[in-house]
């Protein structure tokens, strides 16, 4: 285990995850709770959105993009603005925000009261996908001892500043995960991405200034607050500051999640927190960010450190931190056709590259599952992948056609075995997963 | 403009018009002695055997069910270099069938054989057949109607196309 | 004004502009199905990319705005493959239904294969199945299989007609085009859906099936239908009339024409059109007659009764040149101000549904009411009823509405007519209440042409002068109401001379394929087929 993991100051979000008693109101106030907000309401909103750019926070949802710079796109003027905490977690192998709202809904509260006060934010909602029954109970029950005990409603603290917060349940869509996709959604519209530009910043909620942030960038705010940009700086990298939850899944003896600083060895994640594989298997392949990032082979794995630049120099990206571990006695093909089917059945069927191509791309995969593959269907893979990227509004389409890519590129040995010979290369492995590409309506 | 005219260099024809007559009066010999080897036929007594490619009289062939195979492109009219197919297209009450054909004419008197209606058919629906000897004492006996396309007693309630129907569905058509 | 510079050639446009406007207005081409100039932007068919330059990434025009230096171009093999490749991502789940299709031959899929298509497919796999022949409402029908979720119909309904009927439903490749349960596509502008579906996917009823469009030719004119008058394009062939869609005209109609004006065509074709003269008189029906000999004879009974006598009606159906000549024949050579105006929506003429329809169903109503006042005429309709009823009127003249389905007072105002001594009623359509009419004492029927087939001007409600050309003939028979004119006149029609040097100077220009007479001047013959 690694030493950095030990020391407890590493660990700003999940220090009291352990305590049942965080849950509730007065167990957080015990552990610090809304002290922090309190601060915050004497700094100037300036101020603030000055400290959070300072410290580096990027955008903990998947892109990845600076928390501070996206809040200096809202106009500078008195319109009525809306935050929007994005917490509909649908990206494969993520959990960490579930684990967020269930363990400390308090948490993201003051985490969001302090941003809505730094951009001058009347009114928040909290979309929550639609299976989180237990964050979305927590959260409802959460809000109400907020508003009793006055972190919520008419003049907050005796600040003067007034908001409200809201919990939106989401009704199960991949797609309204992306940021417009959600907002659409939030409008009683279909859940289907906007055209950008405008950008959200500009024109989004009800053709308002928007802000879209991720569960967890938001409770990192109170932090950023409590202890100043510069020690939030002394974790992790000059590009990539701070601490994250990795959700940690697969072929692994202990899953879950895990904070750690960035730029933390993906080896030490792998081998030390999660406790490595069962006896006689071994690392095959690492999906590092969430089901859209391109995989890693055990090789890359070995080499790789979990922050942005470093991922993103070895051609994949940390996303939302879910960290999905493969070993050898897995088929590559198998693991891909689970992708496909997922990408063809969340696609809103809005832009025509993405619509078509994840079916396609699903249905060349299951035919090669079912043993009528042909060889010039590895390279049709790659050039139906190839057109689907950066082709559409929204970025599903390149969340499907990367995984596709980068399997079939760095596996093509599986790939083409099991075109020639019907069956896995891995032995022992029948495929369980999705077995119908043809949906019911 | 100016008359072109050929120096003529063969003053001696007369042996030439005999050589002709020989040529003639050998044929006659030969086929008076041996008649199995004569090249005409004692039309309408013998008949001459074509070949299975012989563009004869258009036949409409039919499904499996006996319903006509024709959709009503109209692809055949359009081709028609002869302009001699009249088609009336109508809303067929199976939704899977969608358009057929409530009139389809061919003037055979207009037709020229060509068969570009059997070559831009899309589904197998028009093929010129082997029959030929249609004569006929009025010229509306020449214009066939779709009833005759398809049905007519030679043809022993219809021709069924080779195309089948499941496989034209799984290549989409 | 932004200068900036598309496939090498220099624009200025207005701040504001996208790309596919600019390239639009100047006659680029450009691959495009879910842009339309009249809606809003959808971006969701990806094929109207272009590479700008400085961008990596090829881009979609519909959503690019124009800045100031932009260099743009739609050529480059970048821009190429990406649209090769958008469009096969439409067709991979397409049915091969062009043989049954009624939109093959000016099919958006088509026209863009024949431009970007990758000729080798490669989908191996099984089409999407989807619903097929779903009945939308009265006037559309829709195959889902071949519909490509471009959203124009989706957007008509939510932003033109604002009736909100359609929508897409489910996700993925298997979203559709629909409506909730219970609902219909049933609003006044329906069928606009149809023209801006860039597919066969929606299909109107009434043209379903009715004739291959590369057997149609078109022509434009202006929409008898109503006094807007929106600018049509017919389709028609030697068989007859087939459809009307509208044409661009943004100080009209925009982009768009309502149902009902679709249906104008219809009185057109030959089953409903008077085709011959004929006189009734003791009591029966006489035998037809040319046209041209049933004017004449109308116009010796013009001459034979006192000036006074005679009385003209006259409605909003026609164009302002007939007017003229009508006017002309009986105010300057019968010396009769008896001249009426029939106007049976006169109270509802203001009537306005806020986008195209209007209450007064005459096209030219204004140009009617210029023409009366050019001629000093200013009558009430009271009055003629009263002469009629009195039997002071020996002669009446009527020219009869062509769209009759409008005149909903027809029955009882060929009643009325039926009073006069002598009945001229000139009418491009049948007529029954006049067939069946007991009481006529004398009357002479002349077959007119229709709008159809006859150029002119209609004068919109706004005083909009719009010309129009004629698209084809119908009844050859039957007579322009300036050629009645000029019969009842009592002259002689007259053929107007056209010089043979314009005429051929025309042809030339227009028909580069021909042999013109600079060739045979120079004695070679020289002939190109032209482009197919």
């Amino acid at each position: 285990m690694s030493a950095q993991y030990n020391s407890t100051q590493t660990k700003y979000l999940s220090e009291f995850y352990h305590l049942p008693e965080f849950k509730g109101l007065e167990g957080y106030k015990k552990h610090g709770g809304y002290a922090d907000l309190a601060k915050a309401l004497k700094m100037q909103p300036q101020a603030i959105i000055d400290e959070v750019k300072a410290s580096g926070l990027r955008g903990r949802g998947g892109a990845g993009f600076s928390t501070g710079m996206k809040w200096g796109f809202l106009p500078k003027n008195n319109e009525p603005r809306y935050l929007l905490c994005n917490a509909d977690e649908g990206e494969p192998g993520t959990f960490k925000d579930r684990m967020m709202m269930e363990k400390a809904p308090h948490q993201l509260i003051e985490g969001m009261i302090i941003s809505a006060f730094a951009i001058n934010s009347k009114k928040s909602y909290i979309y929550v996908r639609g299976e989180y029954d237990d964050s979305i109970n927590a959260l409802e029950a959460a809000i109400q001892e907020a508003y009793k005990a006055g972190y919520l409603g008419k003049n907050i603290l005796g600040s003067g500043f007034d908001h409200d917060m809201d919990v939106y349940r989401g009704a199960g869509a991949y797609i309204c995960g992306e940021e417009t996709g959600m907002i659409s959604s939030l409008e009683g519209l279909k859940g289907q991405p906007k055209l950008k530009p405008p950008f959200p910043a500009v024109q989004g909620y009800l053709k308002k200034p928007t802000i879209v942030n991720n569960v967890e960038t938001l409770a990192v705010v109170k932090y950023v607050i409590r202890d100043g940009a510069a020690h939030y700086r002394t974790f992790g990298t000059e590009k990539s500051a701070g601490t994250k939850l990795f959700s940690l899944s697969g072929n692994i003896t202990k899953p879950g999640n895990y904070e750690v600083p960035l730029a933390f060895p993906l080896k030490d994640m792998i081998y030390g927190l999660g406790g490595g594989f069962k006896p006689g298997r071994k690392l095959k392949a690492v999906i590092p960010g969430g089901s859209s990032a391109p995989v890693l082979t055990a090789e890359e794995a070995e080499r790789a450190t979990l922050d942005y630049e470093n991922l993103a120099q070895m051609g994949t990206m940390l996303g939302s931190g879910a960290i999905i571990v493969i070993d050898d006695a897995q088929c590559m093909v198998q693991c891909l056709a689970n992708l496909t089917h997922f990408y063809h059945h969340e696609s809103c069927g809005q832009c025509t590259p993405c619509r078509e191509g994840t079916g396609w791309l699903d249905k060349i995969v299951h035919s090669i599952l079912a043993g009528k593959g042909r060889m010039q269907d590895i390279e049709l893979l790659i050039k139906v992948a190839d057109n689907m990227k950066g082709k559409t509004i929204c970025a599903l389409s390149d969340a499907a056609a990367l995984p596709v890519l980068s399997f079939v590129t760095k596996f093509r040995d599986e790939f083409e075995y099991f075109v020639r010979e019907g069956k896995s290369k891995v032995k022992g492995t029948a495929f369980k997963g999705a077995s119908h590409v043809e949906m019911h309506h | 403009m100016a008359v072109v005219t050929k120096e003529n260099k063969n003053v001696w024809y007369l042996p030439g018009v005999m050589g002709g007559l020989w040529i003639t009066m050998k044929h006659l010999i030969k086929n008076l002695t041996n008649k199995k080897q004569m090249i005409t036929l004692n039309y309408p007594e013998e008949k001459y055997e074509y070949s299975p490619r012989f563009k004869g009289n258009h036949i409409l062939t039919v499904k499996k069910d006996g319903a006509i195979r024709c959709t009503a492109c109209m692809l055949c009219a359009t081709n028609c270099p002869a302009e001699c197919i009249t088609i009336k297209a109508s809303e067929h009450p199976d939704a899977h069938v969608e358009k057929y054909p409530i009139n389809y004419e061919i003037d055979m008197l207009r037709c020229v054989f060509c068969g570009f209606c059997e070559e831009a058919c899309p589904v197998d629906a028009i093929r010129l057949g082997p029959e030929w000897q249609t004569p006929g004492l009025n010229g509306a006996n020449f214009i066939y109607d779709i009833n005759h396309l398809a049905y007519r007693p030679q043809l022993k309630g219809g021709v069924q196309s080779a195309v089948d129907d499941k496989d034209r569905n799984k290549a989409g058509i | 004004m932004l200068k900036c510079t598309i496939n090498g050639v220099e624009l200025e446009v207005k701040p504001g502009t996208t790309i596919i406007q600019a390239m639009n207005e100047n006659a680029q081409k450009i691959a495009h199905y879910c842009w339309h100039p009249g809606l809003s932007i959808a971006g969701v068919c990806r094929l109207c990319m272009v590479e700008v330059e400085g961008n990596p990434r090829v881009q979609i025009a519909c959503n690019t705005m124009i800045t100031e230096g932009m260099k743009v171009n739609n050529t480059s093999e970048k821009v190429k493959d990406a649209v090769k490749w958008g469009l096969d991502f439409h067709l991979i789940n397409h049915p091969l239904d062009c043989p049954i299709c009624d939109q093959a031959g000016e099919c958006g899929l088509q026209d863009q294969y024949m431009e970007y298509g990758k000729y080798n497919p490669e989908m191996a796999e099984a089409k999407q199945k989807k619903h097929k022949v779903v009945d939308l409402g009265p006037t559309v029908v829709l195959d889902s299989e071949r519909c490509i979720l471009c959203s124009r119909c989706v957007r008509f309904t939510d932003e033109v007609s604002k009736t909100n009927e359609l929508g897409i439903f489910n996700r993925g490749d298997h979203a559709e085009i629909g409506t909730h349960d219970g609902k219909q596509l049933d609003n006044k502008y329906s069928l606009n859906t149809v023209d801006i579906c860039p597919v066969g996917a929606l299909t109107s009823k009434d043209f379903r099936f009715k004739q291959r469009v590369w057997y149609l030719k078109d022509s434009e004119t202006i929409c008898n239908g109503c006094s807007t008058g929106c600018n049509v394009k017919v389709y028609f062939n030697k068989e007859g009339l087939f459809r009307v869609k509208p044409k661009h005209n943004e100080a009209v109609n925009g982009y768009w024409m309502c149902d009902e004006g679709r249906d104008t065509y219809k009185f057109v074709n030959k089953e409903h059109r008077m085709l011959k003269g004929y006189k009734y008189a003791a009591g029966s029906w006489h035998n037809e007659t040319h046209a041209g000999v049933a004017a004449k004879d109308a116009a010796e009974f013009l001459k034979a009764v006192k000036s006074e006598d005679i009385y003209l009606v006259l409605t909003g159906q026609h164009t302002v040149e007939e007017y003229e000549a009508m006017l002309e024949t009986f105010v300057n050579t019968y010396k009769t101000k008896n001249v009426f105006h029939w106007w049976p929506q006169e109270a509802q003429a203001s009537e306005f549904d806020g986008l195209l329809i209007r209450g007064d169903k005459n096209p030219n109503t204004a140009g009617l009411k210029q023409a009366l006042a050019k001629f000093g005429i200013n009558t009430k309709w009271s009055d003629l009823e009263q002469s009629l009823k009195s039997g002071k009127v020996k002669e009446l003249v009527v020219i009869g509405p062509e769209n009759f389905a409008v005149y909903k007072d027809l029955d009882q105002k060929i009643e009325l007519f039926a009073n006069a001594e002598h009945l001229v009623y000139a009418t491009s359509v049948k007529v029954p209440a006049l067939e069946n009419c007991k009481t006529l004492k004398m009357a002479t029927v002349i077959p007119l042409k229709s709008y159809i087939e006859k150029d002119g001007t209609f004068v919109n409600h706004a005083g909009l002068a719009q010309k129009f050309k004629k698209a084809t003939t119908v009844v050859s028979e039957a007579l322009t109401g300036t050629e009645l004119a000029q019969l009842l006149s009592g002259k002689a029609l007259q053929i107007n001379p056209v010089s043979e040097k314009a005429l051929f100077t025309a042809v030339s220009n227009t028909r580069p394929d021909q042999v013109t007479l600079d060739h045979r001047k120079k004695n070679e013959f020289v002939f190109n087929r032209g482009r197919l």
